[in-house]
């Protein structure tokens, strides 16, 4: 079983403070969805409403084009794993699994039948006469994952369900997540600020900033062409360099002027341009280390970061704003060295003063 | 390196001292008990004769016999037993479910009335004993089991207490449960009640011995022999026990009324002393 899930003109306010305005969004059937956004940007309050654990003010919310929203949580046909994975602590997770199954008065034998499954896929049979404090974090979390299985909703919400797991553990459950969604193919939604696990799991990601959706896209679309500036500094690690610089836009493409006199030709038309002033943006990747003088602007290279299969360059230019690069991994670039930094004019993006932007490249 | 051999010698000295004081403490406790127990097994002729006769033999049982023959500490007992087993389970049902209110749930007015509640614990017992007995003779209430029991079962204590139990329960567990389709009373009883078993516990055990222990309201609300609880039966006897049963007899009686608590607190020892503790940390 799976769903469409809409959401249509949706507003939220606690007290007077709004924390969602006019929201809409359609999910497909068996999409993995990602609400990625900073805390407080109203992810999680969206999460739950569609759970039926916070109300909706105005606005409305459908499964299958079933309007759900005045239906109580437990009729909404959905499983949520939350943060905290809220097992209850005293019961057995065979216990935990089957509460669910026993308030819609399911036969013991379909309970055991979909409990054993569950354990088999999670590969947690060994673990179901334990009691949650028995368990470690991750196993904790792969019983909060079985106890939304076996009620085989139409979708699962997942409230940051890897926040509380160390790195390692957080990239496994990651991938066991991806695989859980292809196997079962069901409609998934995942709440998270990290926008690694929405790189990696989403089929489209919705970045949320202050009430109200960035962006919707699939992750490329959302890392190569950021709608705003908010996005393009929010996912990707480093974060998009943004220089305050002069755009000339006298030629057919718009050309960026440093302070320091130098220029990168962008493939953006200047023709699409805004009036006003406008910030250079390129990603680190998209910034080469050259000798002085080669590249597009020169900067002194304040911090290195050795990643191993490169090298972040952190490079103040003569304004004194801050590039990051990347170079080879056993850069031979020191700090306090005079470096070249070349833009790689295809990647790089224009926003204006209002945060909108243009991209070089198509998607 | 001297400094450390010294601080663990000192340490070592503090911990012996504290030893000391410990063993001189239970000493001092149980002194009296043994005191009892030893008085209760002398005739009662011969501790007149002579008090020191304590010491040595010959013991008897005759005081235990009498006892179980002619006293009514047995009845007495069973009247404590009544009343302060029926106290403490009525008050952990209304406090549990007073506690899942005010923790829980949005109603109008929840914040004052919990103000309310709380200056329950402000308001002594001794303040408002002529209104209440007053009350309970016009109900004729007095000489009953839920005379004795009633007035306690408005427990500000316990309420404040399991209130603020249910709200350091995560609220996630109330929602996992929504979303696992209980009703709730199924999430009261299912999920969020079994987890206050420690707080139940505490409460419960202080308000058995609390009941156990009370003299004041059975003094004026039992009046007939057949209804005295413990304490109050006790006390009766003790005004005349120099004319006749004597101090051995009164002693055997102090034993088997102690028998109870005693089986209270060896079978729940673990939450006795995780109350107490719990009470010192708060």
């Amino acid at each position: 079983m799976t769903a469409e899930i809409e959401i249509r003109n949706v507003s939220k306010h606690f007290g007077a403070m709004a924390v969602l305005e006019d929201l809409s969004l359609s999910i497909k059937a068996r999409e993995f969805i990602v609400f990625l956004g900073p805390s407080g940007c109203g992810k999680s309050t969206l999460l739950r409403m569609i759970a039926g654990l916070e109300t909706v003010d105005s606005g409305e919310i459908a499964i299958n084009n079933e309007r759900i929203d005045h239906l109580p949580p437990g009729k909404r046909g959905i499983a949520m794993v939350f943060q905290s994975y809220a097992l209850y602590p005293h019961m057995s997770v065979r216990d935990n699994m089957a509460f669910g199954l026993e308030n819609i008065g399911m036969s013991r034998e379909v309970i055991d039948a979909r409990i054993n499954e569950a354990a088999r896929i999670l590969e947690m049979a060994h673990l179901l006469e334990r009691k949650p404090g028995q368990l470690s974090g991750g196993q904790r979390q792969r019983v909060a994952i079985g106890r939304a299985i076996v009620k085989e909703p139409k979708a699962f919400l997942f409230d940051e369900p890897l926040s509380n797991l160390d790195a390692a553990l957080r990239t496994r459950t990651r991938i066991e997540l991806a695989q859980l969604h292809q196997r079962l193919q069901s409609t998934m939604i995942f709440v998270t600020h990290d926008q690694v696990e929405a790189m990696t799991l989403a089929d489209r990601i919705v970045v949320m900033n202050n009430r109200r959706i960035e962006q919707i896209g699939s992750p490329m679309e959302i890392y190569e062409r950021p709608a705003t500036k908010f996005v393009a500094g929010f996912v990707g690690a480093p974060a998009m360099n943004f220089v305050e610089a002069t755009v000339d836009r006298s030629a057919g493409n718009a050309t960026v002027r440093f302070a320091d006199g130098m220029s990168v030709r962008t493939e953006i038309a200047s023709s699409q341009l805004t009036g006003g002033k406008h910030s250079f943006g390129i990603r680190s990747e998209d910034v080469r280390i050259v000798p002085v003088g080669q590249g597009n602007t020169d900067g002194v290279v304040d911090v290195l970061e050795r990643l191993g299969e490169r090298t972040l360059i952190y490079a103040r230019l003569g304004d004194g704003q801050q590039i990051v690069g990347s170079d080879v991994g056993n850069s031979r670039v020191a700090v306090g060295h005079k470096v070249g930094l070349a833009f790689d004019g295809q990647k790089s993006h224009l926003f204006n003063e209002t945060g909108r932007a243009w991209h070089a490249r198509e998607a | 390196m001297s400094a450390p051999a010294t601080s663990i010698k000192g340490r070592a000295f503090g911990d012996r001292v504290l030893l000391a004081l410990v063993i001189l403490l239970s000493i001092v406790m149980i002194a009296p008990v043994l005191w009892v127990i030893g008085l209760s097994l002398k005739e009662n002729a011969e501790l007149m004769a002579d008090p020191n006769s304590v010491f040595h033999a010959p013991y008897t049982l005759k005081n235990y016999l009498n006892t179980i023959g002619t006293s009514s500490v047995f009845l007495w007992v069973g009247n404590s037993i009544i009343v302060s087993g029926g106290l403490t389970i009525g008050t952990l049902v209304l406090s549990s479910l007073a506690g899942y209110g005010f923790a829980r749930l949005n109603f109008p007015g929840r914040n004052v009335l919990f103000v309310i509640v709380l200056f329950g614990l402000a308001v002594p017992e001794q303040a408002v004993l002529v209104a209440r007995h007053q009350i309970f003779s016009i109900l004729k209430f007095h000489n009953t089991y839920h005379g004795l029991i009633l007035p306690g079962l408005s427990a500000s204590f316990g309420v404040f207490l399991m209130t603020q139990y249910f709200k350091a329960i995560p609220k996630e567990l109330d929602e996992a449960a929504m979303l696992d389709n209980a009703s709730r009373f199924r999430i009261f009883w299912k999920v969020l009640l079994p987890l206050t078993v420690p707080a139940q516990a505490t409460l419960g055990i202080f308000t058995f011995l609390g009941a156990w222990n009370d003299y004041l309201w059975p003094l004026i609300s039992a009046t007939k022999k057949d209804m005295y609880t413990l304490t109050v039966g006790m006390a009766s006897t003790q005004t005349n026990f120099a004319q006749s049963e004597g101090i051995g007899f009164l002693m055997a009686q102090a034993v088997f009324a102690g028998a109870p608590i005693l089986i209270v607190y060896l079978f729940f020892q673990k939450y006795i002393v995780t109350a107490v503790s719990g009470a010192a940390v708060r």
